[in-house]
């Protein structure tokens, strides 16, 4: 079996959403290179069940990288230092034994912290509530064939689609700007004959509730593209701008 | 189809700032194309000069345009970092980019501070050059020269004066590396901002956005620097 | 207790009973649908298409999930495609042909007229998800693209890169969110469904509680759609999300609906296999892997070579020698229990001995690593971020792991529970795919049911029953909230010495062993002893920390945990009842001479109902006819 290490883990610790926080500091010495970083969360978390110690809280579910339920900061870095990777799929071997690693929840003011590192991440549900839909009741489509769409167009509509909504983009922007995930549901739609009808009221009402939520501006960092598990393109966001002045004009 | 008030929503807000942004490009380099003509001489600057000044009810237009472009631009510039505190009430104990293809640099996390500075040095370099010796409400004949037969203003002497200032110049030259700084983010930003890019031109557009930047700064410090070290 | 079931098949041949049930079903006037409460419980494909659906029609819908928004659910981790019989390659497929591989591929232990329902109504799903702005993958000339799946005939398979589930939640999660935009659905977030309320015999509410606060409410409505998918995680390592659970199902067994066909699982052969005893969930590899993989383990046990130092004709390409006309690419049961049974023999690799190589190396010599690269990419960069070694140079190891379970709660052809009111959809119910399913058919049955059988079959339930108006305030309300709160202030008072998750490792390990890819009847009786004393045991000594009244994940999985461990025994009795091999049952005892499964169509050509009764489980059979297919063995030598 792989070397056991011993990490040290600086984590945030909050009880509820209106109590102060502060960081504690863990030592897990039964980290083991293989384990996913969730993996070592749990590790910890065991740890400190039998030593009376609640437990740290974090969203997690598929542990695939395609739900977007977790999502931690990790070293200053949303999911962690791999590339395209969410921190369930981030591994223990990027680490050495005697590692200190800090982990924060999202920061956030629209994102508002429930225990520890869970977050509330509801401002997302509501900006596609908004319009980032097709409106099209069950039973009333016509022929999926009956639409030929390009086969580039489909596949870029494909790349803004894979976007799971874990909200990295907004905790890595020094904005707190969540321009990335709402351009991408807009260009997904934009680039699609079935999203045209709607394209000028989406963008207008998504971009709207954007701003209602309290996400910040964007400033055009590009940090967003560069944490997103999925490596949605900031292209996307310029396609939204795009669509919203055409909106503005109309 | 269009929000309540599209201009002050966050991609008006980023189309205004990027508009006022290019606008304020194209006024910098011709600015800076103008400064240039005294690298020719005395009278051809002030020729220059005397041309801008003779546009009469023109001039007044431009200016009260590139006034209102200086103000939304620094309005929403400040509105931007405003809003961004908002969303952010507590920031993170470690923070760091993620790096490539984030484009987050010092240039771009220190908008608002260049911009600031930048705005500052505005009014300061407003007051001392238009509204100095010889300008509008300061009438002085030591500053007044003849092109032709034609009494004109003579800011090319002014101009001399102040840059033989070690503090004036090289004031003056840090403000336009700042210029500098602020361009290299802001080129780019700007024509994101006004949905022109596409991820294949994301690096050229970066890089014309960075020389230009620097183009701009060089032209701007050539001067100061000639004059001060006796080079012209 | 009832005691005969009645599947409510409608007349008529088999291609004209869903025409003939819709045209004698009654109808909910459209003013009146507004009055009507319905509860749907998880935003699954089942349950999101089912709750956008239906508020589209006029109803009023709450929905719950226990994840942080409904765009989550576990249906979002489908990679390989969605089944429909268009016939747009011109290959031959037709609704027949769907229906009756899908009847074979479950091997002739579902209801013919359900499966050819999901036929029928697979074109549709298409139709509706590319009208949402679904980006299937597409052809140069704009049409929709198709692949052969799974070992089927024609292609029929509709994808959107490895991403198919993904695209068709968020799709149905779209139409959700326009619904909950107009004011149609509630959305509750973050509420586990804890109870079923039942009243005068109907399923009339739920109890839930509410996942960052701890509070307990209750929901009253005119219907309980139960969208909960599957139990796998009884095995506590599966594919399933981790917080997949039987809970909301199993609180409705317990308050009298039957469950069917609990052994019924199936488990995938190409897995990523755990690493150590930390392992939390085990990560699914496509089978399309197995097109150019070729498996195999050393023929020397405990051989601790590296691979490419184990010469040719010291490998054991077992499935190649066993199967020389499928090969590789026998079906998952089968590949699953061969792997299984190299382990068995001390001939598994890597540390924890309990893998077996997939090589591509003889595929990259042949065509070159650019032709593997296009076509794997990505699944070997997966597998390589989790495992850490390089595909393209070493073989990968893959283990067998549970992905999906057939069982669920049984419906009637309306997919009605036996309880009048509480109708099941998707993975949670047992309905279509007999006792294997079939790959990209998961997907498929999930959106039949809730965007195109639930809104008629739903209904003709409200239009019939008289439903008068109940209360949170109604006793039944009352009863089942304090009924949950006590149980969950008892998982926190016990405070013992193990916790939840030592307990669910231990009951997984169990039911691993014996409940899953081959059983007998002696280690199921085992099963039954042992998880009877993990259960007792759990009861006296957990250890949960912190309290109710928070966010508090431990207390969550708690209560999932003793419901597994419930489940986890019900499943070895009802695999110990049916005395035969079919799908993914596989009973040693009933094998061929050649080690292939062997069927008893005569005796136990049945769904297995459950019920749970004071004295224990009750075995209620509801008999299968064919009438329209043949039954045959399978066979892939």
């Amino acid at each position: 079996m792989a070397e056991n290490m011993n990490i040290k883990l600086k984590v945030w610790r909050q009880a509820g959403p209106h109590t102060q926080g502060r960081f504690e500091t863990y030592s897990v010495p039964d980290a083991n290179p293989h384990m996913s970083f969730l993996e070592l969360l749990d590790v910890l978390n065991e740890q400190l069940i039998k030593s009376g110690t609640d437990p740290v809280e974090f969203d997690h579910d598929c542990r695939e990288g395609i739900c977007g339920s977790c999502g931690v900061v990790v070293d200053g870095v949303a999911h962690g230092p791999q590339r395209r990777t969410a921190c369930c799929q981030l591994h223990m071997r990027h680490y050495q034994d005697g590692d200190t690693i800090v982990v924060e929840p999202w920061r956030a003011e629209a994102f508002p912290i429930i225990k520890d590192l869970v977050v509330d991440r509801s401002a997302f549900d509501r900006i596609i509530a908004a319009g980032g839909y097709v409106s099209i009741n069950a039973g009333s489509a016509q022929d999926a064939n009956n639409l030929p769409i390009a086969k580039d167009k489909a596949d870029l509509a494909m790349d803004y689609a894979a976007c799971i909504g874990c909200g990295a983009c907004v905790a890595a922007c020094p904005n707190a700007s969540a321009s990335l995930f709402t351009a991408a549901k807009i260009s997904h739609l934009a680039m699609l004959p079935q999203g045209s009808p709607e394209r000028k009221k989406r963008v207008t009402a998504m971009v709207d509730q954007m701003a209602e939520e309290g996400f910040g501006d964007c400033s055009n960092h590009a940090e967003c593209e560069a944490v997103c598990p999925k490596g949605i393109s900031i292209s996307s966001i310029a396609t939204m701008r795009r669509e919203y002045m055409k909106a503005m004009l109309s | 189809m269009s929000s309540k008030n599209p201009l002050r929503s966050p991609i008006g807000k980023k189309l205004v700032t990027g508009v006022t942004g290019l606008g304020l490009v194209v006024f910098v380099f011709i600015h800076m194309t103008g400064n240039l003509a005294l690298f020719t001489g005395n009278e051809a600057y002030n020729q220059y000069t005397h041309f801008l000044t003779s546009l009469g009810g023109l001039l007044y237009v431009i200016e009260a345009g590139l006034v209102a472009f200086f103000l939304f631009h620094i309005v929403n510039g400040i509105q931007i970092w405003l809003g961004k505190r908002k969303a952010r009430p507590v920031g993170y104990d470690t923070y760091k980019s993620a790096g490539s293809p984030s484009q987050q640099s010092a240039s771009s996390r220190s908008m608002i501070i260049t911009g600031l500075i930048l705005a500052v040095f505005l009014v300061v370099h407003v007051i001392s050059f238009k509204f100095g010796p010889g300008g509008p409400g300061n009438a002085d004949p030591a500053y007044v020269t003849t092109i032709g037969g034609e009494e004109v203003r003579d800011l090319a002497k002014l101009v001399r004066e102040n840059f033989a200032s070690p503090f004036y110049t090289f004031g003056y030259t840090f403000v336009m590396l700042l210029l500098v700084v602020h361009l290299r983010h802001g080129i780019w930003s700007a024509l994101q901002s006004l949905g022109a890019m596409r991820p294949s031109l994301t690096p050229l557009v970066y890089t014309i956005g960075a020389v230009v930047g620097v183009l701009i700064g060089a032209g701007f410090i050539a001067l100061p620097l000639a004059i001060y070290f006796n080079l012209i | 207790m009832t005691t005969v079931l009645d599947s409510k098949i409608p007349e008529g041949p088999l291609n004209e009973k869903w025409g003939n049930y819709k045209n004698g079903i009654k109808l909910v006037n459209p003013a009146n649908k507004r009055k009507h409460t319905i509860l749907v419980v998880g935003t699954g494909l089942a349950g999101g298409s089912a709750a956008s659906t239906l508020a589209e029609l006029g109803y009023k819908v709450k929905s719950f999930c226990i994840q942080d928004s409904p765009r989550r659910a576990h249906s979002i981790a489908a990679q390989g495609g969605i089944n429909a019989a268009k016939n747009y390659p011109n290959d031959g497929d037709t609704v027949w042909r769907l229906f009756y591989d899908t009847v074979k591929g479950g091997d002739y232990r579902s209801r013919e007229a359900n499966v050819h329902r999901l036929a029928e109504v697979s074109n549709e799903i298409i139709d509706q998800c590319v009208a949402q702005g679904v980006p299937f993958a597409r052809e140069y000339g704009g049409l929709l693209d198709n692949r052969s799946f799974g070992g089927a005939q024609v292609s029929r398979t509709f994808y959107a890169r490895g991403q198919t589930g993904q695209q068709l939640l968020l799709g149905a999660y779209q139409s959700m969110s326009r619904q909950i935009g107009l004011g149609n659905i509630e959305m509750f977030a973050r509420q586990e469904m804890l109870d079923l309320v039942v009243v005068d015999g109907k399923a009339r509410g739920i109890i839930t509680r509410n996942l960052v606060t701890g509070e307990i409410e209750s929901h009253s409505g005119d219907a309980v759609l139960l969208c909960t998918g599957g139990y796998g995680n009884v095995y506590y390592l599966s594919t399933n999300a981790k917080n997949s659970n039987v809970t909301a199902a199993w609180r409705c067994h317990k308050k009298g609906a039957a469950f069917a066909n609990p052994c019924f699982t199936q488990i995938h052969p190409t897995c990523i296999p755990v690493s150590g005893d930390y392992q939390s969930k085990l990560t699914l590899m496509s089978e399309s892997l197995r097109n150019d993989g070729r498996v195999w383990v050393p023929k020397k046990q405990g051989d601790n070579r590296r691979p490419r130092d184990i010469p040719e004709d010291e490998r054991d390409y077992y499935l190649e020698r066993r199967y020389p006309s499928f090969g590789n690419l026998v079906p998952r049961d089968v590949a699953s229990r061969n792997a299984k049974y190299a382990c068995d023999e001390g001939k598994g690799v890597g540390e924890t001995k309990l893998a077996v190589f997939l090589d591509f190396a003889e595929a990259i010599n042949r065509l070159g690593k650019p032709a593997i690269e296009a076509r794997y990419g990505n699944l070997f960069e997966m597998y390589e971020r989790i495992t850490g070694e390089n595909p393209y140079e070493t073989p990968m190891r893959i283990y067998p792991a549970v992905h999906y379970t057939m069982g669920g709660l049984w419906v009637d052809y309306e997919l009605q529970s036996n309880i009048p009111g509480l109708f099941v959809l998707g993975e949670a119910n047992f309905s279509d795919h007999g006792a294997n399913r079939l790959g990209a058919s998961a997907l498929m049955q999930g959106l039949a049911d809730g965007y195109f059988v639930i809104p008629y079959t739903l209904g003709n339930y409200i239009a019939n029953n008289e439903l008068p108006h109940v209360a949170e305030t109604d006793e039944a309300f009352a009863k089942a909230a304090s009924d949950s709160s006590g149980r969950l202030e008892k998982l926190l008072s016990i405070q013992g010495t193990k916790t939840v998750t030592e307990y669910h490792r231990e009951l997984g390990r169990l039911v691993w062993d014996y409940v899953g890819m081959s059983r007998t009847a002696e280690g199921l009786k085992k099963a039954i002893v042992e998880i009877t004393a993990l259960r007792e045991d759990f009861w006296k000594n957990v250890l949960v920390p912190g309290e109710n009244s928070t966010m508090n994940k431990n207390l969550e999985f708690a209560g999932r945990v003793a419901d597994f461990l419930e489940l986890g025994e019900l499943m070895a009795r009802d695999a110990l009842e049916r005395e035969e091999s079919c799908g993914g049952h596989f009973r040693e005892e009933y094998q061929s001479e050649d080690g292939e499964a062997s069927r008893n169509d005569d005796l136990f050509t049945y769904v297995a109902a459950w019920f749970h009764t004071e004295n224990g489980h009750q075995l209620v059979k509801e008999p299968l006819t064919y009438e329209n297919v043949k039954l045959t063995t399978r066979s892939y030598k």
